[in-house]
Order: structure tokens, then C-alpha cells, then sequence
């Protein structure tokens, strides 16, 4: 599974974080929006089902994962 | 993002009919934003020049120009001049009275006070203060639900917001200063906000004693020291990056800026879905047996239980697309803007609107039709009652979560009949919100099954 997320429309709010930490991390950056890091784009496939959920509740829906093919 | 792409053409600017000397179209706009957004959208298509007393606006209409405004950086499309009007409700140096770096910051404090995690606390609050609004409603009755979710909304917002101690000495002074607050942002005051007409005065008074009553808890709270699960406690704890805390005046601009973005647009959203579920008794009964399944389940209005209720989340869903409380949103264009060939020029005003993208034929059959089976949109654009991209609604979750916790309440306890004809319940915008016409009475009768 490979994780892409649309950083244009990320506003932080950091729910994906609550719901995979281990994939998600939300940074404050000095004069600009805060917004998410990956800190893993290809997590082991026992995180899928939080990783969907950080999909699911994503506010602004800027987080797909693809599969590998 | 994009739906698949066709042969498209370029877009057209036209210019929309009737402006008249001086004015151009201002006096419309006023007496009707989202009916005048309709006509513009209409006789143009999806761009539609039009004048407010001198300053050239275009509508933009469409899922992907949409997109292309909401992805636009702050610095191309400006929604800080827009809302200049703003500045004198929530004050000097707070959200566009501050710089954009200042202001992000701030915004990013308001969503610290909605995380999941408070969120739970806050659906206990909602469900508490709707339980004790009701207690006393007996078996059948009759009320103007306009007026009644104003009250409620207020209640909840302000338990949430300021916590239990405040709450439990809410007056009406604190309710019709936010009303004092209200009526200065209307569609005169785009034109010009420090005008010396008595709205105005009042306004500037009421923020005065707002800040002399929210100082008031402020300065409590950081006496007696302690932990409260509310948002001005977040505030009192927030720090902008260099680690400096809020001043006490920008506590009070952070209070009443959520306030007046969570009053009216959940009280109206809530008015709005009981108009409906009164006029689709079909609706009604299957959102009550599946409210009553969560009930059974021994969920209470916990948030997990609020995270998704289908038929219900559908039915508000759907009310936001027909009813959006905001029917426009504006951005200042301060670098040329270029959307599929067509060039907007810095120093005209982009918007974007709700009302109007939520008609569109192609996406939502029959527009006008309330129809809660309506397939989500595959656009992630094509739905924006919260508006979209980084300056999207941070109350989005609270806001629903605060129409669904009422809703799970009443349809445990009650069923609605509208008592005038059908028909009669309009949308009306006497102010920048949009909401139902008055008086919006429905008759309460307690369920018997």
C-alpha cells in the first residue's frame, strides 16, 4: 500500500494523526499552514485498517492510498 | 481530483443584465444574495460578471473552478479583503484584522479546540443542554423552531465554549449582544463597515461588553488555576510558534469569532433539517428507528455514535446542499488568476457559491428537489457548504456533530408537523445567512412508537 496525500489542500487538523500515528505526523511550519508528514509512505498492510480510517475522517479528503499493482 | 476531462470549452465571461447607474447590481445583491447568485448563474453561465457600487465581482460556477479558486495560495486570491467587515466584530488583530501568518496561526488554534478528543466531551455538553431544553416540553405543543434552535444553539455553543460556570449565569444580555454583533454584518456593511448608521454604533458597543464580560471569566479562570474541557480553556493554553500566548483582547476576538461562525449556520442548518423531516414523514420515521438503534445499543449520544448515523448524516447532507448557510464566498484577486483560459485580472473580487454549485443540473438532478438519496459527488468540489481547500470551515465536525446530537435527542422523544402550509417556509436572507422565513412554527407530538 502506498500513501499519497494532496498537501495544496491540507489544513492540518491532525484527525489522521489520532487515527494512524504511526503513518501520520502533523508539523507547525513558521509563516505557513500546518500540515501533514508522511512518516511512512508504504506501511506494513496491519495498518491498513487505521490508515482507511484516516482516509475516511480526513476532513478536507486529501489522503488515498494506492495499491501496488 | 478532476472528473474526466472532455472536450470542454473555454469559459465565457459575461456580464450579468439590470445593473443600474452607480450601483451596478448592489441593490439585488441586497435584497437577496443567494436568488441574485441564481439569476447571475443562469443568464451567464459558469462566469458571471457582476458590480457591487464600483467593484467588479465574478462568479465562478463549477466543481473544477472551484477547485482551481480554493487551491489558489492567500497571497493570488486574498479572502482577507472580502471580509474586512469582519475586523470591527471579532477586533483588531484577530483573523483578517491580523496578518496571514498571525492569522493561520489563529485559525490553527480554533481547530486545537475541536479535536476528536474534545469533540467527545463537547457531544456529552450538546446532549445534556438539548435534554434540559426539552424536559419541559410535555406531550404536544407548538413553537416558532426558528427562534427555538437560536436559543438551544446558543446554550450549547456557549457550555462548550466557556464552560459550565458561565453557562449556568447565561442571561440574555449575552445572547443579544451576539444579536447587536449579527446585524452589523449584513450586505450594506461589504460596502462599508465604520459607517456612522446606528447598526454599526450598537455593534461597536456590544463588542465592547462582550469583551468586558469574556475578560471577566478570563481573568477567573486564571485565578483559580485548574482544568476545564472547553474551548476557552484551549485558548488560554494556545501559544502561536515563538511560544507567546494569547493577550486577554485576542482570547475575546478568538470567543466571538466561534462563536458567530457556529451560531447561526448550526441553528439555521437545524431549523432547516426539521422543516424537511416535517415535510418527508417517510425520512422522519427511518432516521427515528435508526437513532432508536443506536439508543438500544446503550450508546447514548456518545461521539462514536455520532461519528456516522447514515440515514441521518444523508438527510443533513442534503440539507446543506439545498440550504447552504453561506451562499457566498469572496477572494480578492491580488495576482491575475487563470482558470482554463480565462484570465481574472488582480484587483476584481472571485466568488464562489455554495447555493449555486449545489444546482447544478448535471450533478444534482432536478436541483430544487429535496432528495437525500442523492449519490455522494466523485468531485471532491462539486460539495462545499464548508467551503474547501486549506480555508475550509475548521467547525465542519463540530457543526455536524452539534445538528446530529439534537436531532438524535428530539426524534427519540418527538414527532414534527409543520403547522402552516407547506409552501410558506422560504428560504429568507436578511442577513448574509441564509434561513427559513418567519415565523417557522412546527407542532411537537411525543412519539408512540
Amino acid at each position: 500500500m502506498r500513501i499519497v496525500v494532496d498537501l495544496e489542500l491540507c489544513q492540518g487538523h491532525a484527525v489522521c494523526q489520532e487515527e494512524a500515528p504511526e503513518v501520520f505526523r502533523v508539523v507547525d511550519r513558521p509563516g505557513a499552514y500546518s500540515r501533514v508528514e508522511l512518516i511512512q509512505a508504504g506501511p506494513p498492510e496491519a495498518l491498513r485498517e487505521k490508515v482507511a480510517a484516516a482516509v475516511h475522517y480526513c476532513p478536507n479528503r486529501v489522503i488515498s492510498i494506492l495499491d501496488d499493482a | 481530483m478532476s472528473g474526466a476531462s472532455q472536450a470542454i470549452e473555454d469559459p465565457v465571461r459575461r456580464v450579468v443584465s439590470g445593473a443600474k447607474p452607480g450601483t451596478g447590481h448592489f441593490e439585488e445583491f441586497l435584497a437577496n444574495p443567494a436568488l441574485f447568485m441564481l439569476r447571475a448563474w443562469k443568464e451567464c453561465g459558469e462566469v458571471a460578471e457582476f458590480d457591487l457600487g464600483g467593484m467588479k465581482n465574478v462568479l465562478l460556477v463549477g466543481p473544477d473552478a472551484q477547485e482551481a479558486v480554493f487551491r489558489a495560495p492567500d497571497e493570488q486570491l486574498s479572502p482577507s479583503e472580502p471580509y474586512k467587515y469582519m475586523v470591527p466584530v471579532f477586533g483588531e488583530g484577530i483573523q483578517f484584522g491580523a496578518p496571514f501568518e498571525v492569522e493561520r496561526q489563529q485559525v490553527k488554534m480554533q481547530s486545537n479546540a475541536l479535536t476528536p478528543r474534545l469533540m467527545k466531551g463537547y457531544a456529552e455538553i450538546i446532549a445534556q443542554e438539548v435534554e434540559k431544553r426539552i424536559a419541559g416540553w410535555g406531550e404536544t405543543g407548538e413553537k416558532d423552531f426558528y427562534e427555538e434552535f437560536k436559543e438551544l444553539v446558543l446554550r450549547t455553543s456557549t457550555h462548550c465554549l466557556m464552560g459550565s460556570a458561565f453557562r449556568e449565569k447565561l442571561t440574555g444580555e449575552f445572547g443579544a449582544l451576539f444579536h447587536d454583533l449579527e446585524m452589523a454584518v449584513s450586505p450594506a456593511s461589504i460596502l462599508d463597515p465604520y459607517g456612522q448608521e446606528e447598526v454599526f454604533t450598537r455593534r461597536d458597543a456590544a463588542r465592547a461588553r462582550l469583551a468586558e464580560i469574556i475578560i471577566g471569566v478570563i481573568r477567573e479562570r486564571r485565578a483559580a488555576g485548574g482544568e476545564y474541557p472547553d474551548m476557552l480553556q484551549s485558548f488560554l493554553a494556545a501559544t502561536y510558534m515563538d511560544g507567546t500566548p494569547l493577550c486577554d483582547d485576542e482570547i475575546v476576538g478568538m470567543v466571538i469569532w466561534i462563536m458567530f461562525a457556529g451560531h447561526h449556520t448550526s441553528s439555521n442548518t437545524s431549523t432547516w433539517t426539521l422543516v424537511e423531516l416535517a415535510r418527508h414523514a417517510e425520512y422522519a420515521a427511518d432516521i427515528a428507528r435508526e437513532t432508536d438503534a443506536i439508543f438500544a445499543g446503550g450508546e447514548g449520544l456518545s461521539f462514536a455514535a455520532l461519528r456516522e448515523i447514515p440515514r441521518l448524516d444523508r438527510f443533513v447532507f442534503e440539507v446543506l446542499r439545498l440550504h447552504p448557510p453561506l451562499v457566498t464566498l469572496m477572494r480578492l484577486v491580488k495576482r491575475d488568476f487563470e482558470f482554463r483560459g480565462l484570465k481574472i485580472p488582480a484587483g476584481e473580487t472571485i466568488v464562489i457559491s455554495p447555493y449555486v454549485a449545489h444546482r447544478i443540473p448535471e450533478l444534482y438532478p432536478n436541483p430544487e428537489r429535496f432528495e437525500p438519496g442523492r449519490p455522494a459527488q466523485e468531485h471532491v468540489f462539486a460539495y462545499i457548504p464548508f467551503g474547501g481547500g486549506r480555508r475550509k470551515c475548521v467547525g465542519n465536525a463540530f457543526a455536524l456533530l452539534q445538528v446530529k446530537a439534537i436531532f438524535c435527542a428530539l426524534l427519540q422523544r418527538y414527532e414534527f408537523e409543520l403547522v402552516d402550509p407547506p409552501e410558506s417556509y422560504r428560504e429568507a436572507m436578511p442577513s448574509l445567512i441564509l434561513r427559513t422565513s418567519e415565523p417557522c412554527r412546527l407542532r411537537y407530538r411525543r412519539r408512540r412508537s
